[in-house]
């Protein structure tokens, strides 16, 4: 065995003199020299100067050399490049480990993703790509994009202007990068890190956390998981109530009275007593039948008086019911069982006064009168039930336990909106 | 085995496998071209350039069975360079662990495939490939990715065939959906094909790599 090998090889730059570092021999085709910006051919043996800087030199946020260790790999800072589309600019830093290979630091400004080239080419199914059986959307149209800035080595030949195709493909959390140039066509995996995970890894300032702005395009909803929770916790909260309500609201009758009411329109008071309330808060259904009623109505207005306080709740209810022919058509309507609620009844012991007034309606004599003869009366039935399922409190509950839920959902829709943004003025 | 002394310099030289013909010696660089016993010196090959590839003669490999690299050929083109290591498995058999930008290409030798195919017949006369092109190879469809001019730019250990420099060197690149490549290449008006699949050095645990100051040891090759 020979002595373990330095991968680093101190070169002189032709052009300037400057000591500068050789990291990947073998590999490195192009090389930038740090001090002067001049492009030096790797491949030949004295260094040869390709191109002069085009630009103004510029020290990257992670410097040259910077070792750190990403996801169990140790990546060495070879290659740093910027490139642009006409919209933005972003960061490209080229990492090399002897055994791993190459891997891509991309840095947007707000997130960094880490990228390896394919080995495989990508296979379609239904308009979607897919790289081991998992499936990307496509982002947007192809754009160009080109190099404005370079600095250190590559394993190809780099040059300033050097302009690219780019489709983008996405799914949460990774994006496949499709470059084209006239004789080549490379993809390219991305993977989103988490936030601080480069900077922790090589040892710059972390970026603040922020999920305003425009998000990457491969970046997950934050509200993503928060959403599916908030909505299953949502749908278990509202079978819950369903449930609860359904069961707690299975009603008792508490009181029950038949009674004649005349037909004459004279009020009948009936008074059913005993009504125990014992729940803090009750809800109370009363429930009329007039079964024998026949072309006539029965108003029926209730006072449940509570026997301490004297308070009173009211209600009114009309059970009604008409017929007859008209046109060779016979009709029927009317409800002849009508039923109200009263909720949030005090605890305590009440009594329902009945105020019933009944009257017949002369179909044969319409429109002449309403009328009825002395003494024609039509039985009536008053049931008292404890509970019964509230329909407007459940609406209530049901916007209250949802409320969460679509807030997270608006939120969700904003991100994505946001993260679409792009791509969706480019269709307009 | 086979034991010999080169001709040139009279150092002794090993032949590991009698199926290899072609010899670099370690201490001249001579090529030394073996038929039967006669060894006959071929002209001196460049020295490989010193590079960080992790791999040297005697890293060892397993692809179903084990093998060894005993050979390799530096190849350059004009955007760079790339290494050929020739692997002798513990059959006898001879494969090619090709080495470019980091990434390695396992790869054997198809005798009889692929000669349909177009993008094979438009290597064997010299006709323009597209990238892009289609090309189906022992029944694996891939797609032509790389098409590069190549010489060989030096040369080590042992090796199926001689390896002078400026022989022009045409070599295509090709990738399935699948991870499977391949490789078509022209060689003095031979065309060869190879096909294969892309590895890691953890999927073929490579051991006995070369060590680099400041950089561990993969778990798998320590």
């Amino acid at each position: 065995m020979t002595a373990p090998l330095n991968t680093v090889r101190a070169l002189t730059c032709p052009n300037c003199g400057g000591t500068i570092a050789l990291r990947a021999a073998g590999n490195t085709v192009s090389i930038i020299c740090e001090h002067c910006g001049t492009t030096l051919d790797a491949t030949s043996p004295d260094l040869a100067p390709i191109a002069q800087a085009q630009a103004a030199m510029q020290r990257p946020e992670i410097a040259l050399g910077t070792r750190g260790s990403l996801r169990g790999v140790q990546w060495e800072v070879v290659g740093y490049l910027e490139r642009s589309d006409s919209y933005v600019t972003w960061a490209e830093y080229l990492l090399f480990n002897p055994y791993e290979g190459y891997a891509f630091l991309v840095d947007d400004g707000r997130r960094f993703s880490l990228g390896v080239l394919l080995t495989q080419l990508p296979g379609y199914t239904g308009g979607s790509i897919t790289v081991d059986d998992v499936g990307y959307t496509r982002f947007g149209s192809r754009y160009g994009a080109w190099v404005k800035f370079v600095v250190g080595e590559f394993y190809w030949r780099v040059a300033v202007g050097e302009h690219v195709l780019i489709t983008d493909f996405v799914r949460p959390g990774t994006m496949l990068s499709c470059e084209e140039s006239d004789d080549e066509r490379t993809w390219t995996k991305l993977d989103l890190l988490d936030f601080g995970e480069a900077e922790t890894a090589f040892g710059i300032r972390k970026r603040r956390k922020s999920y305003g702005g425009t998000p990457a395009p491969h970046e997950p909803s934050p509200y993503g998981n928060v959403m599916k929770e908030a909505l299953i916790i949502g749908v278990v909260a509202l079978v819950t109530l369903m449930v609860i309500m359904l069961m707690g609201g299975q009603s008792a009758q508490i009181a029950s009275e038949t009674f004649d009411v005349p037909l004459d329109g004279v009020t009948k008071t009936q008074v059913i007593r005993q009504i125990d309330l014992p729940a803090r808060l009750s809800a109370v259904r009363i429930a009329a039948r007039a079964d024998r009623i026949d072309n006539g109505w029965v108003d029926l207005d209730y006072s449940l008086v509570n026997r301490a306080t004297q308070e009173s709740f009211d209600a009114y209810a009309t059970a009604e019911e008409y017929h007859g022919v008209t046109d060779g058509e016979s009709w029927r309507e009317g409800d002849r069982t009508p039923g109200v609620k009263l909720s949030s009844i005090p605890a305590g012991q009440y009594d329902l006064v009945v105020e019933a007034t009944g009257h017949l309606w002369s179909n044969t004599t319409f429109p002449t009168a309403f009328a009825g003869s002395a003494g024609d009366t039509t039985p009536v039935t008053i049931a008292v039930a404890r509970g019964g399922l509230f329909i407007g409190n459940f609406f209530l509950a049901f916007f209250v336990l949802l409320l969460w839920p679509a807030i997270i959902v608006l939120l969700h829709l904003g991100f994505e909106q946001r993260r679409m943004a792009p791509v969706t003025e480019d269709d307009e | 085995m086979i034991d010999a002394t080169c001709p040139n310099c009279g150092a002794a030289v090993h032949f590991r496998t009698p199926a290899l013909p072609v010899k670099i010696c370690d201490y001249c660089r001579t090529t030394l071209v073996r038929s039967g016993e006669v060894l006959q010196a071929m002209g001196k090959v460049a020295e490989v350039p010193e590079d960080v590839s992790p791999l040297q003669i005697g890293t060892r490999g397993k692809d179903g069975t084990g093998f060894e690299l005993i050979g390799r050929i530096r190849m350059r083109w004009s955007g760079g360079g790339w290494n050929e290591w020739l692997a002798l498995f513990d059959d006898g058999s001879t494969g090619w662990l090709s080495e470019a930008m980091g990434r390695f290409m396992l790869l054997r030798a198809m005798p009889y495939a692929g000669f349909r195919t177009d993008a094979v017949r438009q290597v064997r006369d010299d006709e323009p490939i597209a990238l892009g092109a289609e090309a189906t190879i022992d029944g694996v469809k891939y797609r032509v990715n790389d098409v590069k001019d190549a010489t060989f730019a030096g040369s080590e250990g042992e090796l199926p065939f001689s390896t002078p420099a400026d022989t022009p060197i045409r070599s295509v690149d090709l990738m399935a959906p699948g991870g499977e490549c391949a490789s078509i290449q022209k060689d003095r008006g031979e065309v060869s094909v190879y096909a294969g699949r892309y590895v890691t050095l953890a999927e073929i645990t490579a051991t006995n790599v070369r060590a680099f100051d400041g950089w561990p040891l993969p778990s798998f090759a320590a």
